[in-house]
């Protein structure tokens, strides 16, 4: 366990800030006035119950929902009507609670898919596979290969995803996140459904990005003794409000948090 | 016994007695089943991208057909309209992504379905409107599209080729051939694959969807002008030609929805089919019936293989 990162005020520090977000569909209400923010580098897990809110606020942060209200500040611009691939432009890259990948792909066109934004050679020059648009195919080829070697997946390179277990979809689906070498990860809860060995493995994909490439994470995690290792900082979302923000330790002794996660007697 | 006798025996006696004609049948059917190919390759490449049935497939054939003819008529020269044309596909893909898609965006398939319809009537409206409704030859002249017939013997009988007919298969095979590296080896040929596997995955990685139906409909507009263009030159260009769209159907069955190659392969089963069902066994029933053939053979495709030859089996748990 990394010791955690002095509580810092400096507002430049701040990669995201999440300010008095609200989201209802209708009558529901998924957010109330959430508030919180994820400082440059640092790994920010988002906790709760089921139901909480947890993926409503990761939809928000990259724009497949649109807050009712308040306001999302990112690198210092705020986003209004954000929408996802504007975000993934701006940096932003995330991987899905039930795993979104392109299941008739091979993992490698999956991974290289995450790396679209950062190809320029015209089409044309694509589809004569030309000079510079070849040399272009070749560098993002080796990026995508280091990729690969470095979360272990090489001998399913050319295998289509959808025939993959459940752990090594995670896995390429966390690969394509990397190939946008994002400023902000957002992983939703990477390690459902996984065996002690796998998450084992995922988390430490996880503090090596975060500490190799200076990738700031946010993510979702219902695993408690996953999330007091990894994690710098706790936010705590009961019922789409915000109950605790802290550090692991802080959060572990709340009142309110302990009641939201092992009952309360009435 | 005579009605079996005629119906099992004697058409493949035909068959071997006369390899020539047998020959000159299959080449017909391959050439229509390359033209049916190229116009089931437009709904593929709609379908697969959006998932959406584009009933307006048909009439885009039409419409780009007729705005070429129209701006020739008009005095523009054939090459210029021929671009000018391309860039009035652009403009209806455009169109077709902000007045259409954009706000039916999630909307039940069904939906999106009767909005194709809606263009369909629109486009004949705005046809009719601009350039007339009655029928016009193709300029297949002015676009240097070679005429004539070459003769040649072949397994001992005159096998004729029309140029025209070599021309479509050959500019067929190499629209398609273009399209297949463009899905296979470019960056938006990968984007497309990447929208039609999972749009919020794709959307995650920075893909818009907008863009990516813009340049579908527009890679189907211009594969809509290729069709016309061969089609208009073989039976002229009029609203009736849209009922080879109708052609496509049975296509689609046989190839599967989402596949290139099914396309290709299911136009070329279908177009052969015809012709030589139509040749060896239409006169056993009166002729006419490449007509309803192919939803024939689509049928029989259906009970025994309903996801087609290349399309995605569907596996649900329950």
């Amino acid at each position: 366990m990394r010791p955690p990162l002095q509580p810092n005020r400096d507002t430049d520090n701040t990669l995201l800030a999440v300010e008095n977000v609200s989201l209802r569909f209708g009558g529901v209400k998924a957010l109330t006035g959430v508030s919180f923010d994820i400082r440059k580098g640092e790994i920010r897990a988002i906790i709760g119950p089921n139901g909480a809110g947890k993926t409503s606020m990761l939809n928000c942060i990259n724009g497949f929902y649109h807050p009712t209200d308040g306001r999302i500040i990112f690198k210092g611009e705020m986003r209004r009507k954000m929408r996802p691939h504007v975000a993934a432009r701006g940096g932003i890259a995330r991987t899905f609670q039930n795993v979104a990948l392109f299941k008739s792909m091979s993992t490698l066109d999956n991974i290289m898919v995450g790396r679209s934004l950062k190809m320029k050679a015209g089409f044309f020059w694509q589809l004569l596979r030309y000079g510079p648009a070849i040399e272009e195919e070749v560098a993002h080829r080796k990026v995508v290969e280091d990729i690969i070697d470095f979360l272990q997946i090489p001998h399913i390179r050319r295998t289509p995803v959808g025939r993959l277990p459940y752990g090594l979809q995670k896995r390429v689906e966390l690969g394509r996140a990397l190939a946008m070498e994002p400023d902000l990860l957002l992983l939703d809860e990477p390690m459902a459904g996984m065996n002690l060995e796998e998450k084992e493995d995922m988390a430490r994909f996880i503090i090596e990005v975060n500490q190799q490439f200076g990738t700031t994470v946010a993510l979702i995690e219902h695993d408690m003794s996953v999330v007091m290792d990894l994690s710098d900082r706790v936010v705590v979302l009961e019922y789409g409000r915000k109950i605790a923000d802290g550090t692991p330790e802080q959060v572990k002794s709340d009142a309110r948090v302990i009641d939201a996660y092992l009952g309360v007697a009435h | 016994m005579d009605i079996l006798y005629k119906a099992f025996v004697e058409p493949f006696l035909f068959m071997s007695e006369a390899p020539d004609l047998l020959l000159q049948t299959l080449w017909e059917g391959l050439v229509s089943g390359v033209l049916y190919a190229l116009i089931a390759l437009g709904f593929v490449l709609i379908f697969k991208a959006s998932g959406v049935f584009n009933f307006a497939q048909g009439i885009m054939v039409v419409f780009a057909a007729l705005t070429l003819v129209g701006l020739y008529e008009k005095g523009v020269p054939a090459l210029l309209a021929l671009l000018l044309t391309a860039g009035v596909m652009l403009l209806l893909a455009i169109a077709v992504e902000r007045i259409v898609l954009r706000p039916l965006v999630n909307q039940p398939d069904i939906i999106l379905f009767m909005a194709t319809f809606g263009l369909t009537y629109f486009l004949v409206g705005l046809g009719e409107l601009v350039f007339g409704g009655s029928p016009k030859e193709m300029i297949a002249d002015a676009l240097y599209l070679p005429q004539g017939t070459t003769e040649l013997t072949l397994l001992g009988g005159p096998v004729r080729f029309q140029h025209l007919d070599i021309a479509a298969a050959v500019i067929a095979s190499i629209i398609i051939a273009a399209l297949a590296v463009f899905f296979s080896r470019t960056r938006i040929g990968r984007a497309l694959r990447a929208v039609a596997d999972s749009h919020k995955a794709a959307l995650s990685v920075g893909i818009s969807l907008n863009q990516i139906w813009v340049i579908v409909w527009f890679a189907a507009g211009i594969v809509a002008l290729v069709a016309g263009i061969m089609w208009g030159a073989r039976s002229g260009v009029s609203f009736s030609l849209q009922i080879i769209a109708l052609k496509a159907l049975p296509v689609l069955i046989l190839g599967g929805f989402t596949s290139v190659p099914g396309a290709i392969i299911g136009g070329l089963i279908v177009g052969v089919g015809e012709k030589v069902g139509e040749f060896y066994w239409g006169p056993l029933v009166g002729g006419g019936i490449d007509t309803w053939l192919a939803y024939v053979i689509a049928l029989l495709f259906l009970l025994y293989r309903p996801q087609g030859l290349f399309g995605e089996r569907i596996i649900e748990r329950i």
